[in-house]
């Protein structure tokens, strides 16, 4: 069981320019694998073709085959794609319903859409709300949250619809310290225990390095490294492809250059 | 959260979910305030020349004192008002064909009946703006949401209701947003008039772009979030109604009918 | 590019027990206490929530203190308009698209110096010098939502910049950034530092903060917990009271008391130490 990405380009409706360019990428069920990139390299492109929301709900022109397990995105509907593959966009903002009177509401909308018995809606919200040790914002009005905390309600609500997959492109880019520790820890719990299959795209290179088991490189549309975490991290062309290396990668690299050990 | 539920119940949604609105008001079913307020726009144009106005009025600030809402309608009250009563100003100057004419300054021809008109519409405009805004402030949105899903409205529908009726706060939100990033680079908000109203366009585009370029995203947000399957979503909670309640309504939409049939034959048309 | 967006002096801010209290009752600021010199940068620090983008927003009078005064150039704040205060102090936000106006990239940097009055040569040399900070020359005639979110940022800082303010806010201005946009950014810092202007940052990146900011102010809860050089902030000492806010000091800081270096807050400032060691 997988998520699979083989040979897909992309190109946007309206558009001529391909943004992905024979992409081959899997996510198995139970890791966590990275992608990382310069801005405007494709990382989001990537994730929209992935969760298939695109082509089938922003269109535009698909090359190549996208599964979720077994089902391919081509023909698949959005409401089973997001069953079983929960995405999460950057801009908190937008990723919340904007209906919902408190946070607690806002989680169990995605649960609610699925018609689930009541009992296991709220047992769902209380388990996201747990994960994510956002018990003290439930009662809160989702739309005067900061940009940090909307970000975990946005990430708690996807959640509690229980995908088999994430994809989550920048889920900590307005989290605190803390914040970004707590997102970590609930998604290795997440791989670990319910062999949730994660794709995150992040900055945050320290993260990743404790956290992701795989990471791919993808520069202008093209994944042009990939491999185990702790190889591609230490890529010495990663600067080079706008990636800041993990903090011990840096100073382990400073430390030689200056020619002493760290011991 | 969980654990003071007893044992093999099944979880329910915690008490800040389910507690329905308490007051005479508040307590009423979103669909029974909505026919309400509907009754009382009629009634404030179809009824008399001053009864109607005078006695919705009158019956909305008491509506918005049992159910909480008189200081927020005081700022719709504050912002309505000019509007509204530069209408009576320009019947008042300009009624055509006036035979009460006090004083006549070129063009302009203040008359009794062009003032007495005016308030009139002024009466009739406030009242009925003032029906709807405390139907709006005293229902929680998610409720309204709520009771049309239990109606059998489609989720779209109720969706489309639901994010028309949050544009309003959030918008306001948002403008706040910007005008503080604009002031910080100049626009003077603070200065005279004619200073301000070159501030539109950096104030107004933020609003309307960003509305624009989040349409798309909140639809594949909406999408992964699987809002778009079939048939009727789970119910959080049923909303207080009742036989005399549901008893009420038709009796309110019998009035609506009435109140058309009365006006146009004549009897509420005779009312001072 | 140093000297042209970053003519002129800096401007000493600070505040005497500052509160603030919300509309809604919340308490963000609980007597702060701070006073940056003219031409000082420092970096504000703490969780979501502490106050830090609370705090700023005084400095170019977006908030009025609930209680306790601020100083912007040694001049109580007061009711001065915002319109000119913006003179002074030049806040760029966190997020670009709650500013974003104009239909060219341009017209969009020209608008807040033109607002202070500037035009025709001294106009035109701004705009152009700000552009070229953040990297956007030639994209003069580009949409602003044609850019990507990390490029309007950066769209955002440089209509800032183009208004020559002695002293600089940054919210967040590393959010989104990938490595190439943080190294713009401490570029910045450190052509406004050149000249003598006085910047305030706030960020959650403990290595950023730390290389480029030589005075950190660490906040908890509306209150001031913390404040000195990098060094001192992040020396061991600290670790207990930087840990009741949740925040861990860098890697470089972790290593350098590991091998019992003192406090190296900063990759080079490890490696010197390490080099002393050595030796």
């Amino acid at each position: 069981m997988s998520l699979r990405l083989e040979g897909v380009s992309y190109r946007y409706a309206g558009s001529t320019a391909t943004v992905l360019s024979g992409v081959d990428l899997v996510v198995e069920r139970g890791e966590v694998v990275g992608l990382v990139g310069a801005n405007e390299a494709g990382k989001t492109t990537l994730c929209l073709v992935a969760a298939g929301l695109a082509p089938a709900t922003i269109g535009g022109r698909l090359v190549g085959t996208v599964h979720i397990d077994d089902l391919s995105t081509a023909v698949a509907r959005p409401f089973e794609l997001a069953q079983r593959c929960g995405t999460l966009f950057q801009n908190p903002a937008t990723q919340l319903s904007g209906t919902a009177p408190t946070v607690w509401e806002e989680i169990a909308f995605g649960p609610r859409n699925l018609a689930l018995p009541l009992a296991e809606v709220v047992a769902r919200v209380e388990e996201a709300v747990r994960l994510l040790a956002i018990g003290d914002l439930v009662r809160r009005d989702p739309a005067r949250l900061s940009g940090g905390q909307a970000q975990l309600i946005a990430l708690a609500g996807v959640l509690a619809l229980r995908p088999s997959y994430l994809i989550l492109d920048e889920p900590t880019s307005q989290l605190d310290p803390q914040g970004t520790r707590l997102v970590g820890d609930a998604l290795a719990a997440l791989a670990a225990h319910a062999n949730v299959g994660v794709l995150i795209v992040e900055h945050k290179t320290d993260l990743l390095a404790g956290l992701a088991s795989r990471v791919a490189v993808i520069e202008a549309g093209r994944l042009v490294a990939g491999g185990p975490a702790a190889d591609t991290l230490a890529d010495e062309r990663l600067p080079g492809w706008g990636v800041q290396p993990p903090a011990p990668v840096r100073l382990a690299r400073a430390a030689a250059a200056a020619g002493v050990s760290l011991g | 959260m969980t654990a003071d539920r007893p044992t093999g119940s099944p979880p329910s949604p915690p008490d800040f979910v389910l507690q329905a609105p308490s007051g005479a008001y508040l307590s009423l079913n979103p669909a029974t305030k909505l026919l309400v307020a509907a009754v009382e726009v009629e009634a404030a144009f179809l009824v008399g020349t001053w009864t109607g106005p005078v006695l919705v009025l009158l019956l909305v600030l008491a509506s918005a004192a049992i159910a909480g809402v008189l200081p927020r309608l005081a700022v719709i009250v504050a912002v309505t008002v000019p509007i509204v009563a530069s209408i009576m100003l320009i019947n008042g100057f300009l009624y055509p064909g006036a035979v009460d004419v006090i004083v006549r300054i070129g063009p302009l021809a203040p008359s009794v009946s062009g003032f007495q008109f005016g308030l009139q519409i002024t009466l009739r405009l406030l009242a009925a703006s003032l029906a709807l805004a405390v139907a709006y402030l005293a229902t929680r949105t998610d409720d309204l949401l709520s009771d049309l899903e239990r109606r059998g409205f489609g989720r779209r529908a109720t969706y489309v209701i639901g994010s028309a009726i949050e544009t309003v706060p959030r918008t306001v939100d948002r403008a706040a947003e910007i005008v503080d990033a604009q002031r910080s680079r100049g626009l003077d908000t603070e200065g005279r008039w004619w200073r301000r109203a070159r501030g539109i366009v950096p104030l107004a585009a933020p609003v309307v772009f960003g509305a624009l370029t989040e349409v798309e995203e909140r639809t594949m947000a909406l999408e992964a979030r699987a809002f778009s399957t079939p048939g009727p979503r789970t119910v959080l909670r049923v909303l207080p109604d009742s036989t005399p309640q549901r008893l009420g309504r038709y009796v309110l939409l019998l009035a609506l009918v009435a109140m058309i049939v009365g006006r146009i034959t004549g009897p509420l048309a005779v009312l001072p | 590019m140093a000297e042209e967006i970053a003519s002129g002096a800096g401007l000493a801010l600070a505040t005497e027990v500052l509160g603030f209290v919300y509309p809604d009752g919340t308490r963000a600021l609980d007597g702060v206490d701070l006073r940056i010199a003219a031409g000082e940068q420092v970096a504000l620090i703490g969780q979501n929530g502490s106050g830090k983008s609370t705090l700023v927003r005084h400095f170019d009078g977006l908030l009025r203190a609930t209680t306790g005064r601020v100083l912007v150039g040694g001049e109580p704040v007061g009711s001065r308009h915002v319109a000119d205060l913006a003179r002074l102090v030049g806040i760029v936000f966190q997020n670009p698209d709650r500013q974003i106006f104009a239909g060219r990239v341009r017209a969009e940097v020209v608008f807040g110096p033109h607002n202070l009055g500037m035009h025709g040569r001294e106009l035109d040399e701004r705009v152009a010098a700000a552009l070229q900070a953040v990297g956007l020359t030639g994209s003069e005639a580009v949409n602003p939502y044609d850019l990507g979110y990390s490029r309007r940022k950066l769209l955002g800082m440089a209509s800032v910049l183009a208004m020559a303010t002695p002293a600089v806010i940054l919210d967040e201005p590393t959010t989104g950034q990938d490595a190439r946009g943080v190294a713009r950014v401490r570029e910045i810092v450190a052509a406004l530092a050149a000249a003598g202007r006085t910047v305030v940052a706030i960020s959650h990146d403990m290595t950023f903060v730390a290389e480029v900011f030589p005075r950190l102010v660490v906040m908890r809860a509306g209150r001031v917990i913390l404040d000195g050089p990098p060094a001192e902030v992040f020396g061991e000492a600290n670790w207990p009271t930087l840990a009741t806010t949740y925040l861990e000091p860098p890697l470089a800081a972790r290593e350098g008391a590991r091998l019992g270096l003192g406090s190296t807050p900063t990759e080079a400032s490890l490696i010197e130490a390490l080099l002393r060691h050595v030796a």
